[in-house]
């Protein structure tokens, strides 16, 4: 009995307090830094060293490189770099063996589309999907003081 | 009102009381309308949220939309069902649901219908939306509707007893069955009023109120988060409506008779606030039950089935029988 009016005491308290509600559709959430959301892409990072191809877990990675146009300069840049966000799990790891942090998390998670050709996202949606980009990619598990030391 | 009810009846009163049965069913409805939205408001804020706020200015014509979306849905029989008691059941539910607010007094100048066994009237009619329930999931030709109107009828009739049992005190001191004179009788301060003099019946008449409404902690017929739906898992469009509306309709109808039989109607708590009319007190205390009723249903968890005809039979049942016997004690040594 006692149980039950404490209860109701609760129920009629939480009535007057502050709601929890977000009005989000119309106020956009704005994610903590360390939330994993759709990669930012930069083509002029990147070193086609092929790390996050072959780390993915789900292969919705595709990428092709070409030669550098600069006769002077070795190696290759990048021409086409696909994400396909019908089977990514934004798990991470690609941005993580990324050695030049070329590929990076975002904020941003929005991806609800009519057709699933539009979740096939190429280099140059990745590289313009630059709001709400992470700040650190390199605090996984290290304390303040030896950020940057890890890699 | 009462002046032309003693008059005879002739075609032009005929035509008036049709009138005001429809504004009155007008209210009713409107009733339900905004109760609908009151309810899910109350409960929203109990649990952090805000409730329905986009359709209409704060989420006012939220309920408008759903009715007009459960108004237009395409209306489904079942092939093997029994298409004249499919048919016939929602609106069996819902007559005597309208039925009953006919003798509920507001003020004691407002009313609609001044019978002498108003009460009697009111539990006897309100027993026929049980058979509705029943018809309505027999029809349906499906087990689970089957299952779920049975066990709303072994409800509603175990909570039936103990419901009229317990007000049978009220009955007792009033000396009266009708709901007008139960209401007039009530003292000018708030301690006159019934619910203290009948603590015992007004505990158990509000337990078996909410569990004759099928309504949480109660709902176990059509617990939304166990089953499917109960008696009217067939029912679609404008025919389940119709078994929603009745449950609200009841809602109306109960917290009108608490407010007549326990709390004092239409009388200001004291006397000095005679001034304030009727209609008010009477609206206020209405209002608070409703509230109330959603309240609870923001609050408590559902109980099990095996407690629940336990609770009915065994603790309620009892507890009302010896209201009974303690007001004629009462009755017997001091008011004789």
């Amino acid at each position: 009995m006692k149980g039950l009016l404490k209860g109701l005491g609760v129920t009629l308290q939480s009535m007057t307090k502050k709601k929890v509600t977000t009005s989000y559709p119309d106020v956009p959430i704005i994610m903590p830094d360390r939330f994993r959301g759709i990669q930012h892409f930069e083509p002029d990072k990147c070193i086609v060293c092929n790390q996050c191809v072959r780390i993915c877990p789900t292969e919705c990675i595709t990428l092709t490189g070409k030669a550098n146009p600069d006769p002077d300069k070795k190696g290759k840049v990048i021409d086409t770099y696909d994400i396909n966000f019908e089977i990514c799990i934004l798990c991470d790891l690609c941005t993580e063996v990324c050695p030049t942090e070329a590929i990076v998390m975002t904020g941003n998670f929005e991806l609800a589309s009519y057709s699933r050709d539009d979740l096939f996202k190429d280099m140059k949606w990745l590289d313009d999907n630059n709001r709400h980009v992470r700040q650190d990619n390199n605090n996984i598990g290290a304390p303040a003081a030896a950020k940057g030391g890890a890699k | 009102m009462g002046a032309w009810l003693d008059e005879t009846l002739t075609w032009g009163h005929a035509l008036l009381f049709f009138l005001w049965g429809v504004i009155l069913l007008m209210i009713v409805l409107g009733f339900v309308t905004y109760a609908i939205f009151f309810e899910r408001k109350v409960i929203g804020w109990m649990q952090y949220r805000i409730g329905p706020n986009r359709v209409g200015p704060w989420g006012l014509l939220q309920s408008v939309a759903d009715i007009t979306k459960l108004l237009i849905k395409e209306d489904t029989i079942p092939r093997k069902a029994d298409r004249a008691l499919f048919i016939l059941a929602p609106a069996l539910a819902y007559i005597p649901a309208f039925a009953v607010l006919a003798v509920i007094p507001y003020t004691n100048k407002l009313y609609f219908a001044d019978i002498n066994v108003g009460l009697l009237y009111y539990v006897a009619l309100s027993g026929i939306s049980t058979i509705a329930i029943i018809l309505g999931g027999w029809s349906s030709n499906n087990k689970y509707a089957l299952l779920g109107g049975m066990r709303s009828a072994a409800q509603m009739i175990s909570y039936e007893v103990p419901l009229v049992i317990s007000v049978v005190g009220v009955v007792m001191l009033s000396g009266t069955l009708n709901l007008r004179g139960i209401g007039e009788q009530q003292g000018d301060w708030f301690w006159e009023w019934n619910f203290l003099p009948q603590i015992l019946g007004f505990v158990v008449f509000i337990i078996a109120a909410v569990s004759e409404l099928n309504r949480t902690p109660f709902d176990l017929p059509e617990a939304e988060s166990e089953l499917v739906a109960g008696y009217h898992v067939e029912y679609s469009g404008f025919r389940f409506a119709f078994f929603m509306l009745t449950e609200y309709v009841y809602v109306y109808a109960i917290a009108a008779l608490t407010t007549v039989l326990f709390l004092g109607g239409w009388h200001a708590p004291f006397p000095f606030l005679d001034w304030v009319p009727g209609i008010i007190w009477f609206l206020l205390k209405f209002t608070s039950i409703v509230f109330f009723l959603f309240w609870i249903r923001a609050t408590l968890p559902r109980i099990r089935i095996d407690q629940l005809m336990g609770l009915g039979w065994k603790v309620l049942l009892p507890v009302a029988i010896l209201n009974v016997f303690l007001t004629a004690v009462y009755m017997e040594l001091f008011i004789k």
